[in-house]
């Protein structure tokens, strides 16, 4: 003990769990800097078009090499925006239910069924939105609203095989619910029962009474919409089976495209008989790591805010 | 009375869509359960027993079975001792700076898109290596694994009554001593279930495994540096082979894998109160 002693307040404890917490900083950093480290290339040779620009040539010749990933930043974004139009009414009416309506057993059963399936593998989904979710779509989705709503610009195109950002979107979206739910559930719960009897005891009806405790969580469903967002954006394998991957700019929500993880997923493979296509894959990925780094503390940042300032 | 009898229709019709919505969120589970049943089956009776054991010549998917066995145990070993490690100090210092960050951290690398996890693995051990391995595999699963692993032992451990603490730092029992032999076996019970949700968790994972397992389906596996299968990644790459037979397998391994999965996790689930993915 006498040579612990030496470094002050250091105890046993800190010698024992600061290597851990510094290996698991330090590896973060790692991470960090090895996705910054390995996309120079690609923006010394390419700048921001890298970002900025929607073109692939991958050529034997390294000369004719030119990549730019905005088709993939923009599906991204777009899938996930479909997503959580999908998961939002969902699980702020899961939890609404779940917490005030749902009788015992029920309440049970719906809890243990959200936490299977935020905990599925996601390959899973992935086989059954790629055999199932995606004709499913096409037919009773897609094709009407081709056949009847056509004339509104982005619809006009006839969706060709199903595998689009719809789809994607779609299967994110029962993706990603549970994980929206959990937090908005975990916020409602903490309203306290004064609260609802006060609005029981003024004649409410239920309607009223959720419309004004809902007020109450609103930071919490900003939250959890922020997070939804970060876990859609990062999905990788599910996605990569049913958006169709196809380098697309395009509104049209049934046709095919890429998301940044999906183009990583199908194209790292490959990219070693190219020249310059690693390094870009890499600048896709810490494209991929800052947006979702920023989403994460965002969503924490107004989470936190509202547990802080709440006075319920 | 007009007016009562609107609220009523209101009221009604927000319970009727409520319920209903609240019904649409979980009706995906049970058609997936039951999809994977009706395509998996099939595949599973057609081939018998040498769908579990045989290599993927044979019509069998055991050298994936065993790869993902292979998998989580080694990234068991390598992530839980640090992610215990972790857990029981953001559990010890939730106020001071480092144990806020710890606890940031933690929630952002689980919130963490997780291919990137396996881009990063392939650059520092895959590259270098030359080949595909089990043991970058179980590297890049590990590093999943740890933010939940933590996260479950700092919550199981925040259960346990403050006044145990006290107690044994009245008798004089040394900090060290009352987190590892005494807080900690309190909380046996919500730390194993928390860790052992996580391996499920980990155990199902894809991405990660892209660039780092390789896969391998023909043979068993004999070496820690050579590449090594998983039943998630043969499914992904059997779901984008044209074959029909190919989707076949790939939806009785997929029947193969939630069943490994819903035997794990139910149990897990039910002996605890809730769970945090």
């Amino acid at each position: 003990m006498s040579t612990l002693k030496k470094f002050g307040r250091f105890d046993r404890f800190d010698f024992l769990t600061y290597p851990a917490v510094l290996f698991v900083f330090l590896l973060f950093t790692w991470m960090l800097a090895v996705y910054v480290t390995s996309s120079i290339p690609a923006f010394q040779r390419e700048g921001w078009n890298v970002y900025f620009t929607n073109v692939w040539n991958a050529s034997e010749c390294p000369d004719k090499e030119y990549y730019g990933i905005l088709a993939a930043i923009w599906g991204s974004l777009y899938t996930s925006t479909i997503a959580l139009l999908v998961a939002l009414p969902l699980s702020i009416s899961y939890s609404i239910f779940v917490v005030d309506y749902a009788p015992k057993r029920l309440k049970g059963i719906l809890e243990i069924t959200s936490d299977i399936m935020a905990g599925l593998p996601t390959i899973i989904y992935g086989i059954w939105g790629a055999f199932f979710l995606v004709p499913f779509l096409k037919e009773w989705v897609m094709m009407p609203v081709y056949n009847y709503l056509s004339f509104i610009p982005i619809f006009s195109q006839k969706p060709v095989s199903g595998f689009s950002f719809f789809s994607a979107g779609v299967l994110l979206g029962i993706m990603i619910t549970p994980f929206v739910s959990a937090v908005v559930r975990e916020a409602y719960t903490t309203i306290p029962h004064t609260y609802r009897e006060a609005a029981y005891s003024l004649g409410l009806t239920r309607y009223e009474a959720t419309k004004i405790l809902i007020g109450y969580v609103k930071p919490a469903m900003i939250s959890g919409t922020i997070l939804g967002f970060g876990r859609a954006i990062g999905e990788t394998v599910a996605v990569s089976l049913v958006v169709g991957n196809a380098f697309n700019l395009s509104a049209d929500p049934f046709s095919p495209g890429y998301t940044i993880s999906s183009l990583i997923a199908t194209q790292y493979g490959n990219s070693f008989i190219y020249t310059h296509m690693t390094s870009v894959l890499y600048a896709a990925g810490l494209f991929l790591f800052l947006v979702g780094l920023f989403i994460t503390l965002l969503g924490m940042y107004v989470l936190r805010r509202w547990k802080k300032n709440v006075s319920i | 009375m007009y007016q009562f009898d609107m609220r009523r229709i209101k009221e009604y019709s927000f319970l009727g869509v409520i319920s209903l919505l609240s019904f649409f969120m979980i009706f995906p589970l049970f058609h997936i359960i039951f999809t994977v049943f009706v395509d998996g089956i099939g595949t599973l009776v057609s081939t018998g027993p040498v769908f579990i054991t045989g290599t993927l010549d044979d019509g069998g998917i055991g050298p994936a079975i065993l790869g993902t066995l292979i998998l989580s145990f080694f990234a068991s070993l390598i992530g839980i001792p640090i992610a215990f490690a972790v857990g029981v100090y953001a559990y010890e210092y939730p106020y001071s700076v480092i144990g806020k960050a710890t606890t940031a951290l933690l929630e952002i690398t689980q919130e963490f898109p997780t291919i990137l996890v396996g881009l990063f693995v392939t650059q520092i051990l895959v590259l270098p290596m030359g080949t595909y391995s089990a043991i970058a595999g179980a590297f890049a699963l590990a590093i999943i694994l740890m933010p939940y692993v933590a996260v479950y032992t700092k919550e199981a451990m925040s259960q346990i009554p403050f006044s145990f603490r006290e107690a044994a730092f009245s008798l004089g029992v040394t900090k060290v001593k009352t987190v590892f032999l005494i807080i900690a076996p309190i909380a046996k019970r919500g730390i194993l279930t928390g860790l052992l949700i996580s391996v499920a968790k980990v155990a199902g994972e894809t991405a990660p495994l892209l660039f780092t397992a390789g896969g391998l389906y023909q043979t068993y596996p004999d070496s820690l540096t050579q590449p090594v299968g998983a039943i998630p990644l043969l499914i992904y790459t059997l779901v984008q082979s044209p074959s029909p037979a190919d989707h076949a397998m790939a939806w009785g391994a997929s029947l193969v894998l939630l069943l490994i999965f819903l035997a794990a996790f139910i149990p897990l689930r039910l002996s605890i109160k809730e769970v945090r993915m």
